[in-house]
């Protein structure tokens, strides 16, 4: 039934993200050829900003169950953290990746090693790939879940350091569009169609993250069935 | 212009492209996971019948 439940969540967030990416295409309104270099290249806007939403809440659920299997050694709380890694380093790799197109095409080059926000979420996204790769390299035990865990624990510093980053030293970067105060806003065709990619994207990851808990749970469960047979 | 928007294009296709092969390979483990498990005990339940 949960399989049923995630696989539903995900395909719909899967056709979301799919029109989402039509209407930014397709409907989206032009933006100032003046106050962009490259003006088509800002509806990648519509993909990135959705993309970097999940991330957080991806690195949300890593927080959460790295704390629960630290402090209160949940089993849950552990296929949680796997969950959370690895939907963090997708929704990650998603981020930089459209960034790099658009700052390719805006600013002629993809990255900018001065700025805070870029580096910040960069770290975030290495931090899930050592997450991720560390896990699939160690055998599972308390220790390593321990480890793993405290990293889990610490590394969630840097989601908030990476919200405010944009507003405290702006350096290349754009301020934030929403919740920025005046100089933030957007009008409601582009709000709209930002407003169905997070939708979509929300959908999506937490379809993968629950693919993904059960997906460990039945690792462990192979596992223990190996463990019992071995033993007869 | 249009080769702002072909780019553009190419772009956003990689991606889908990407988030779908993602998907892919999350289902395949899980279906694939689920086939050993089902296999594992398939074999356990005849070895058990043997025996009796």
């Amino acid at each position: 039934m949960t399989k049923r439940i995630a696989e539903t969540i995900l395909l719909y967030g899967f056709i979301g993200i799919g029109t989402t990416l039509g209407l930014a295409f397709l409907a989206a309104p032009s933006v100032s050829i003046n106050a962009f270099e490259s003006p088509n290249a800002q509806r990648i806007f519509y993909w990135h900003v959705p993309a970097a939403w999940a991330a957080f809440i991806a690195f949300g659920f890593l927080f959460v169950g790295s704390a629960m299997w630290f402090f209160k050694r949940s089993n849950a709380g552990w296929r949680m953290h796997v969950a959370g890694a690895e939907a963090g380093l997708a929704t990650g790799l998603m981020t930089v990746w459209s960034g790099m197109v658009w700052g390719a095409a805006e600013w002629g080059v993809p990255w900018d090693w001065t700025d805070v926000r870029l580096n910040t979420f960069g770290l975030l996204t290495f931090l899930a790939l050592f997450l991720v790769l560390g896990r699939q390299s160690q055998p599972d035990g308390v220790e390593t879940r321990d480890t793993f865990s405290s990293f889990g624990l610490f590394g969630f510093v840097l989601v908030p350091v990476t919200y405010v980053a944009t507003r405290l030293w702006q350096i290349r970067h754009p301020g934030p569009v929403i919740g920025g105060g005046e100089e933030g806003s957007l009008n409601s065709e582009m709000g709209l169609i930002l407003l169905v990619g997070a939708i979509s994207f929300t959908l999506f990851i937490i379809g993968h993250m629950l693919m993904s808990m059960r997906i460990t749970s039945l690792e462990q469960r192979l596992e223990s069935i190996q463990e019992a047979m071995d033993k007869v | 212009m249009a080769e702002e928007m072909t780019f553009l294009a190419v772009a956003y296709l990689g991606m889908l492209i990407a988030i779908g092969l993602w998907t892919w390979t999350v289902f395949s483990r899980s279906n694939d996971l689920e086939q050993r498990i089902e296999a594992v005990e398939q074999s356990m339940q005849t070895n058990h019948s043997n025996e009796e």
